[in-house]
Parts: C-alpha cells; sequence; structure tokens
C-alpha cells in the first residue's frame, strides 16, 4: 500500500489538492472535476490505442529496421520520417511517451525521439486546418514551415546535450561487477566478441556471456565492448557513483 | 473521435488480428511488456488530467485573453508563452480565442508564442516526461522548446 502510494507520488498530490479544495471552495473543486472530464475521455479514446500499438512494435518492427530509419545514423532522412510519424499520429503528447519509449529501446536516436515528440505535439492535420480557419491559411502555413524547422533543430541540439545513457531504460538491475546482455535487443552482430574474445561468444545469433565471474564487467574490454554495442544490448552492473573508479582502473590497465 | 485517431484504431486493429493469427505467443508476451510499461504511466497520467482541470478553474481562457491583447508586446509574448506552457486547452478552443484577439488587433507575436508552447512545452506532464526519459532529456526538451516558440513567433512577426 505504502510502495504504491509512494509510486503515485504525484496523483496522490492531485488527489490532496482535490481533497482540500472541496473543502474551501465545493463549487470551483466541482467545476475542475466537469473540466477534467473532456480530457479523460480524449485518454480513452487514444491510451488503448496506444497500448496495442506499442506492443505490436514490440513484437514486429526489427530492431534493424529502426535503426536504419530513426537510428543514429540516419540523418535528415531520419528527421523527416519522424516528422511524418509525429504528424499523422494523434492523441494528446502523453500518448506519445510509451511510443517514444518503445522506438528508443529499439535503438531510434534521441534526435528524432524529439521531432516525433515535438511534431506530435504540435503538427496534428485536423488542428492545422482549424488554425487555418481561425486564422488565417497563411498564418498556418509560416507557423507550420518555421515549427518543422524549429523541430528539427531542437532534435539536434537535445541529442548533443543527452546521452542514451541519461534515459531509463526500466528492467531488472545487474549487480556490481556482473554484465547482462539483453537478449530482445542483442542482433548479433558480435562487436563484443571482437572486443573481448575471452568473455563474449555467439550462439544461436545472439551474444552470451561465457564466464560471468564477478568484476568482469570492471575489465577494460568489457567496458569497451558495453560502449561500442550498437544496440545497447550490454549492461554492466555498476554501484550507483563508481564509474569514477572505473575509469581509474581504465587508466591505470592503460 | 476525429478522423485520424478513427484511422489509428482501424489500421491497429488490423495489425493485430493479423499479429495474432500469425504469432499468438509473441504478440501476448509483447503486450505483458507493454503492460507494464503503461501501468507506470497510468497513474501519473490521471494526475495529469486532473490536474489540467484544476488548471482551467483556475487560470480559465478568458484571462488568458488578457495578457495576450497587453500593449506591451515584449512583455506579453514572455507571458503569453508561459501561460502556453502550464495550461493545456483543446486546440479548438484555443485557435479561436487568438484568432478572435488577432481580429481586434492585437499583434500576432503574443499569440504565436502562445499557440506554440501550448503544445510543445508541457508544464503538467514534465514529471510523467522525465520519468519516462531523465531529467536531462525532459529539461532539454522543454527549456529549448520554449526558446524556440518566442524564436518562432519573432521571425512570424518579421514575416507576416
Amino acid at each position: 500500500m505504502i510502495k504504491k502510494l509512494k509510486e503515485n507520488k504525484f496523483l496522490v498530490f492531485v488527489v490532496l489538492i482535490y481533497i482540500g479544495l472541496f473543502a474551501i471552495n465545493g463549487e470551483k473543486a466541482a467545476l475542475s472535476v466537469k473540466n477534467s472530464g473532456y480530457y479523460i475521455k480524449e485518454m480513452l479514446t487514444i491510451m488503448p490505442v496506444v497500448f496495442l500499438l506499442t506492443a505490436l512494435i514490440d513484437t514486429w518492427i526489427p530492431q534493424e529496421t529502426i535503426m536504419d530509419y530513426l537510428g543514429d545514423e540516419s540523418g535528415l532522412k531520419g528527421s523527416f520520417i519522424s516528422i511524418f510519424l509525429g504528424s499523422i499520429s494523434a492523441g494528446p503528447i502523453y500518448a506519445a511517451f510509451p511510443v517514444c519509449k518503445t522506438l528508443i529501446k529499439k535503438g531510434a536516436s534521441i534526435s528524432n525521439i524529439v521531432v516525433i515528440l515535438s511534431s506530435w505535439a504540435v503538427i496534428k492535420i485536423p488542428m492545422l486546418a482549424n488554425e487555418a480557419k481561425f486564422l488565417s491559411p497563411r498564418f498556418m502555413a509560416v507557423r507550420w514551415v518555421l515549427t518543422t524547422i524549429g523541430i528539427i533543430i531542437m532534435g539536434y541540439i537535445v541529442s548533443k546535450m543527452v546521452k542514451k545513457e541519461d534515459i531509463p531504460m526500466g528492467g531488472e538491475k545487474v549487480e556490481d561487477g556482473k554484465v547482462l546482455i539483453k537478449e530482445e535487443y542483442c542482433i548479433g552482430c558480435g562487436v563484443c566478441v571482437k572486443l573481448a574474445p575471452e568473455y563474449f561468444k555467439i550462439e544461436n545469433n545472439k551474444a552470451i556471456v561465457m564466464d560471468n565471474d564477478d568484476y568482469i564487467g570492471k575489465k577494460a574490454n568489457v567496458i569497451k565492448a558495453e560502449e561500442k554495442c550498437p544496440t545497447k544490448a550490454i549492461e554492466i552492473g555498476r554501484v550507483r557513483g563508481s564509474k569514477v573508479d572505473i575509469c581509474k582502473e581504465i587508466i591505470e590497465e592503460g | 473521435m476525429d478522423i485520424f485517431t478513427k484511422g489509428l484504431w482501424v489500421v491497429t486493429m488490423l495489425w493485430f488480428i493479423v499479429s495474432m493469427i500469425k504469432d499468438k505467443d509473441r504478440t501476448l508476451n509483447s503486450m505483458k511488456r507493454s503492460k507494464k510499461m503503461m501501468g507506470n504511466m497510468l497513474g501519473q497520467i490521471i494526475g495529469i488530467l486532473f490536474l489540467i482541470g484544476l488548471l482551467l478553474t483556475f487560470i480559465p481562457p478568458d484571462a488568458i485573453k488578457e495578457y495576450l491583447g497587453s500593449s506591451n508586446t515584449f512583455l506579453a509574448t514572455i507571458i503569453s508563452a508561459i501561460m502556453g506552457s502550464i495550461t493545456l486547452i483543446p486546440a479548438f478552443v484555443a485557435f479561436p480565442l487568438v484568432g478572435s484577439i488577432v481580429d481586434m488587433g492585437a499583434s500576432i507575436v503574443p499569440a504565436v508564442a502562445f499557440l506554440t508552447t501550448l503544445t510543445m512545452v508541457g508544464f503538467v506532464t514534465f514529471n510523467l516526461e522525465r520519468q519516462e526519459f531523465g531529467k536531462k532529456f525532459a529539461i532539454a526538451r522543454n527549456g529549448l522548446s520554449f526558446i524556440f516558440a518566442i524564436l518562432i513567433a519573432l521571425a512570424m512577426g518579421v514575416i507576416l
């Protein structure tokens, strides 16, 4: 129970505001609930489909495809695909979060994720029609062009500021010094075997760790393999804040 | 439901049916993982929706109108951008509202800043974004979106 409350701190916080407001000003609280109604309806029409969509992307779209079209090397082509994907989508920005999270786990680049999220939020075809009607077609067109350019530049800047390691990927915690290969991300490319042949080998097209004794995760070539793994499938267990120690060791080992 | 949401439903349902026929186990397995991920977000999303209701009560669209039309364009732009970041009013309310004040002769710069931050910067969704994509990502994306919204607004003022 307490754990559940802790996990949903934000919801608890909002509920408390409502309780307080009901006590002070019931009318305003009731109005707030009524105002939320539209958004709740919107969520119910979009979230089930987003749920299915993330599962389907996870099942059927291979990692290589995502990396080709949306990965770090996808360049301007990747940006345009991202703009397109964001624009044809439906629903508010939070509906984009699960989809983007799935894409990022499958190898989409940070800049393209920013582009998808932003265009998902801003560029909506029904909304553009509305804008042309209430402002003017010219206003809509100029804003659309400027926003599209802005979003692509923003994606580029964010990718320079934020690295993949900064993004929480969830999943199990790996013990300090142990090495885990996330099978669902491994594409069996063999880079890790080339870098650290004494610890990795390929079996059934997936890399496996041969000898997961304590602290092999602190060997320099294993750390190198983790860095070079194109899909970030290798995870080394680290005690928080111990990265500095590992770096020191690498320097010492040469 | 607009046509794009309907389209998404149709395409996804068809894909889902094909997926279940082709490989039921894998599909169900992915759904389990998906469920776990969405479960983590659901509490936050419900909180966000009720927070929007609160904000709409205390910052009603009419109050926003006053700020957007203010005679000091520079100050109005900054305030409009902040207002747009905090509130989340539906597009079918936002466009007529902005349209009406532009028709009244107000500068378009604050109007554009408001429209752009309204959708691109998410104050209420910030916590969820931080949870899912990390603090650095959420700060960088929202911060830059705010700056770009103002730049886009200024550029629009020059062009139009």
